[in-house]
C-alpha cells in the first residue's frame, strides 16, 4: 500500500520501477478479466437478437435510432440550497448555462416525513436542501420558472416526498390555470430503496406499496409525461452493491412493482410507456458502460416476455444517472474532476438519457456554484469538443465490451433467479435478505481497500501533499445553515398553521383520511390538502392514522389537537 | 478483572435525520474486529436516546457520526444530555463530514477525533483506545 516515494537517509529519491503498478485483475464488481478479448469470447452473440440497431429491440445499443443526434441526454443536477430564494436564483443561473432538467430535493427531516418544528428536525434542518414543508415553499422556490414542458425530477428518498411534491407541482399548475397533462418529468420513487438504503421512517412498506401504485395510476391518467416511479440502483450501489447487483436489483424492483400494477390496477406496461431506471455511474469505466447496455437488453426481454409489453416504447428503457458520490474523495479534491469526467464519458458511451454528475467538492460539502458549472461545462466539452455523442454506441462490437455486457447479463440473471427462489422482491425486502446482500458486498469492498487491493488515489495510495488549488476547493464548500435560519423556518411553518383557512384544512384532512381508509386513490386528496395549506408532516400523520398507526413516524410527538378532534370519532 | 482489562464498550450514535450510514457501519465492523463491544443505535436517534443508552449500558465511550454538517449542534446536545443523565465522565468522539471551521468549537466541548471520510481505520481505533485509557486513568486518580 505504501506507494509514496520515500527519501532514504542521504535524502535522495529511492528509485522504484514498480511504483504505481497495477494491483487488480478484476472489475470493481469482482469480475475476473483476461488480458485481451478475441472473437472467440463472443461466439454465439447474434447481432439481430442480442444487439440490434439503435432504436430496435432489444435496445442494447440505445433507445433512439439516431441516438444523441435525435436527442441529447438531459443535463440535470440536484439544486437545493438552504433557502428557497437561493435555490430559485441557482435554478435560473444554471438554466442559463445549459442545464436542461430541474432536479428537486429537500432537507433530510422533510425527506423523512417530518415538519420543521418536529423535535428531531433541528439537527439536519436545511442541510442538503430546502425545507419544503408545504405548497407555499414550492411557490417561492419555483417563482418565475416554467411549469409546462420542462423536465422536473424529484430525487427524494421517501414515498411521502413523492406524494407531496408531485401534488405540489400539480396544485401549482391547477392554481395557475395550466394544463396538468403538460407536466413533464420523473420521480426517482422506489419503495425498496427508501427502506433498504434509508430506513425511511415516514410509512411502513404496506403504505409505500399502495401509494406507489396510486401515484403511477394517477400519472398514467392525468399527467402522462410524468414517470411516477423509477427503480433506483444508485443508492443501493452507493450503500454496497456492485454494478452487477445493481443491474439485477433495478430489474427485480421494476418487475415487482409492475406485477402489482398489472394485477391490482389492471394497468398495462403499454399504458405506462417508457420506464426510467435511476442508475449509478461508478469509476470502473468499461463495467459502467456494459452495465447500461446489459440492463437495457435485459429490461426489453423482461418487459416483452414476462410483463407482456407490446409496444417498443414500453420495452425501451430510459436510463437516468447520478454519478457516484461515493467515489469522490475529500483528500486532494481536485482529483475528483478526473473521476467525474470519466464517469460522464462512460455514461455517454453507454447511451444514457439523463445525467446528474456529482461535483468535485461534493465529498466536502454541498456543491458550490463553480463546481456545478464545471459539471455542465465538462458535458459541453464531451459533446462539442470531443464529439463523443456523434455516433450511437461507438463501442458496440468491441470484443471486450460485448463479452462484458454478456457477462453482466449472465451474472445478473443468476441473482434474479436467487431472488425468485427466495419468494420475490417483496419477500426479500421483508426478510432482510436484500439488506444482507448490500452489507456483505460492502464489507468485501472495504476489505479490499484495507488490504490495498483496491487503490483510491489520495486516500490509500499516492497521498501526496495538497497545494493552494485543493485548499481553495475545500474552502469553497458549503456552510452549515445557521441557527437563525432554522428558527426562521420553524416560525414560517407556525405562521402557516396560524393563518390558513381552518374550515378548508379540516375538510381536506377529513377527505385525505377517508380516501386513505376507503382505499381510493389518495393523490387527488393530497393535492387538495396541499392547496388548503396542510403541511407535509400533517399529510404523513393523517395517512398513518388512517392505517391505524401513530401520527408521528418517530413516535416522539402527539397528533395536533385539531386532527385528534377531527378524527376522534372515526 | 482489572478495569483496564475490560473490553471497550462503544456506542455509535447518529442523532437527527442523517441517513448516511456507510461510515457508521464500516466502523461498527472495524471496532468489533478490534475486540470492542459495539452497540450501534441506528439512525434517527435523539441526543437523549444516545446519552441515556450510554449511561444505562455502562458504555466506555460514545462515537457520534454525522454527514449533514451539523456536528456542532449534535455535539452540544449530546454533551448536555450526558451531563443530565450523569454520564459526563464518558468520553465522546466523532466523525463524518465536519466543517474545518467547526473543529475548535467541537473540540472545546470535549468531542475529539472528528475524523473525515477516508481516515485509516487504525487511526480511529488508536484514538478511541487513547481516549479510553485517559478516562480510565482519570477515574483512578
Amino acid at each position: 500500500m505504501a506507494t509514496q516515494p520515500e527519501n532514504n537517509e542521504n535524502n535522495s529519491v529511492v528509485y522504484d520501477r514498480s511504483l504505481g503498478g497495477m494491483v487488480r485483475d478484476a472489475t470493481q464488481a469482482f469480475i475476473p478479466l483476461q488480458e485481451v478479448y478475441t472473437p472467440e469470447d463472443i461466439e454465439g452473440t447474434d447481432y439481430e437478437s442480442d444487439l440490434g440497431d439503435p432504436g430496435k429491440y432489444p435496445f442494447t445499443r440505445g433507445i433512439y435510432e439516431r441516438m444523441y443526434r435525435e436527442r441529447l441526454w438531459i443535463k440535470s443536477f440536484i439544486v437545493s440550497y438552504s433557502t428557497l430564494e437561493d435555490t430559485n436564483q441557482a435554478f435560473k443561473e444554471y438554466l442559463a448555462n445549459g442545464q436542461t432538467g430541474l432536479r428537486l430535493l429537500a432537507d433530510l427531516p422533510i425527506q423523512s416525513g417530518l415538519d420543521p418544528d418536529h423535535p428531531s428536525s433541528w439537527n439536519a434542518m436545511l442541510c442538503g436542501g430546502i425545507s419544503s414543508y408545504a405548497l407555499e415553499t414550492y411557490e417561492k422556490m419555483l417563482d418565475g420558472l416554467p411549469l409546462e414542458n420542462v423536465d422536473y425530477e424529484l430525487a427524494h428518498m421517501g414515498m411521502s416526498s413523492f406524494l407531496c411534491f408531485y401534488s405540489y407541482l400539480v396544485a401549482m399548475m391547477e392554481n395557475q390555470g395550466l394544463d396538468i397533462s403538460k407536466l413533464r418529468g420523473a420521480s426517482i420513487n422506489d419503495p425498496f430503496r427508501s427502506k433498504i438504503v434509508y430506513g425511511c421512517p415516514d410509512f411502513p412498506t404496506e403504505i409505500d406499496r399502495r401509494i406507489n401504485l396510486d401515484l403511477i395510476e394517477f400519472a398514467v391518467k392525468n399527467t402522462p409525461k410524468w414517470k411516477a416511479y423509477a427503480p433506483n440502483g444508485v443508492d443501493p450501489q452507493q450503500s454496497g452493491f456492485t454494478a452487477v447487483q445493481e443491474a439485477a436489483h433495478v430489474l427485480a424492483v421494476a418487475t415487482a412493482v409492475y406485477t402489482d400494477l398489472i394485477n391490482e390496477r389492471g394497468i398495462s406496461l403499454d399504458e405506462v410507456g417508457p420506464t426510467v431506471f435511476s442508475m449509478d455511474a461508478e469509476s470502473d469505466f468499461f463495467e459502467t458502460i456494459c452495465m447500461f447496455r446489459a440492463t437495457r437488453r435485459m429490461w426489453a426481454k423482461i418487459a416483452k416476455e414476462k410483463l407482456g409489453a407490446k409496444t417498443a416504447r414500453a420495452q425501451s428503457l430510459r436510463i437516468g444517472i447520478r454519478t457516484s458520490g461515493l467515489s469522490l474523495q475529500t483528500q486532494k479534491p481536485l482529483n475528483n474532476a478526473a473521476r467525474v469526467t470519466l464517469q460522464i464519458l462512460s455514461c455517454v458511451l453507454g447511451g444514457v438519457n439523463s445525467l446528474d454528475a456529482s461535483s468535485i467538492d461534493e465529498a466536502i460539502g454541498l456543491p458550490s456554484r463553480e463546481a456545478r458549472l464545471f459539471n455542465l461545462d465538462a458535458q459541453h466539452i464531451v459533446t462539442h469538443e470531443a464529439n463523443v455523442p456523434l455516433v450511437a454506441d461507438p463501442l458496440g462490437g468491441s470484443y471486450y465490451v460485448e463479452w462484458l455486457t454478456n457477462k453482466i447479463e449472465d451474472e445478473a440473471n443468476k441473482i434474479l433467479q436467487t431472488i425468485e427462489d427466495n419468494g420475490g422482491m417483496w419477500a426479500c425486502l421483508e426478510s432482510g435478505w436484500l439488506r444482507h446482500q448490500i452489507d456483505a458486498s460492502r464489507m468485501r469492498v472495504q476489505a479490499e481497500i484495507n488490504e490495498g487491493k483496491r487503490l483510491i488515489v489520495g486516500v490509500n495510495a499516492f497521498q501526496g501533499d495538497e497545494g493552494p488549488i485543493n485548499q481553495a476547493i475545500e474552502n469553497c464548500a458549503y456552510k452549515v445553515p445557521s441557527k437563525k435560519m432554522r428558527q426562521k423556518t420553524i416560525a414560517d411553518v407556525k405562521r402557516l398553521r396560524a393563518t390558513r383557512d381552518k374550515e378548508k384544512v379540516n375538510a381536506a384532512v377529513l377527505e385525505l383520511y377517508d380516501a386513505t381508509k376507503e382505499g381510493r386513490n389518495l393523490v387527488r386528496a393530497t393535492i387538495e390538502a396541499s392547496k388548503a395549506g396542510v403541511t407535509l408532516g400533517e399529510t404523513v400523520g393523517v395517512i398513518r392514522m388512517a392505517y391505524g398507526y401513530g401520527y408521528d413516524p418517530l413516535n416522539q410527538i402527539e397528533a395536533p389537537a385539531f386532527i385528534t378532534e377531527l378524527l376522534g370519532g372515526k | 478483572m482489572a478495569a483496564q482489562d475490560k473490553p471497550i464498550r462503544i456506542i455509535i450514535g447518529k442523532v437527527g435525520c442523517d441517513i448516511h450510514e456507510r461510515g457508521a457501519l464500516v466502523l461498527a465492523r472495524a471496532f468489533r474486529d478490534a475486540g470492542m463491544e459495539v452497540i450501534y443505535l441506528g439512525r434517527y436517534q435523539t441526543a437523549d436516546s444516545v446519552a441515556k443508552t450510554a449511561v444505562d449500558e455502562d458504555a466506555t465511550i460514545v462515537a457520534l457520526s454525522d454527514h449533514t454538517g451539523s456536528m456542532r449542534y449534535i455535539a452540544e446536545e449530546v454533551m448536555a444530555a450526558l451531563e443530565k443523565y450523569g454520564g459526563s465522565d464518558i468520553p465522546v468522539v466523532a466523525g463524518g463530514l465536519i466543517a474545518k471551521k467547526d473543529l475548535p468549537y467541537i473540540e472545546k466541548l470535549g468531542v475529539t477525533g472528528n475524523f473525515g471520510p477516508g481516515t485509516p481505520l487504525p487511526t480511529v481505533i488508536d484514538h478511541i483506545r487513547q481516549r479510553v485509557e485517559e478516562s480510565r486513568q482519570a477515574a483512578k486518580a
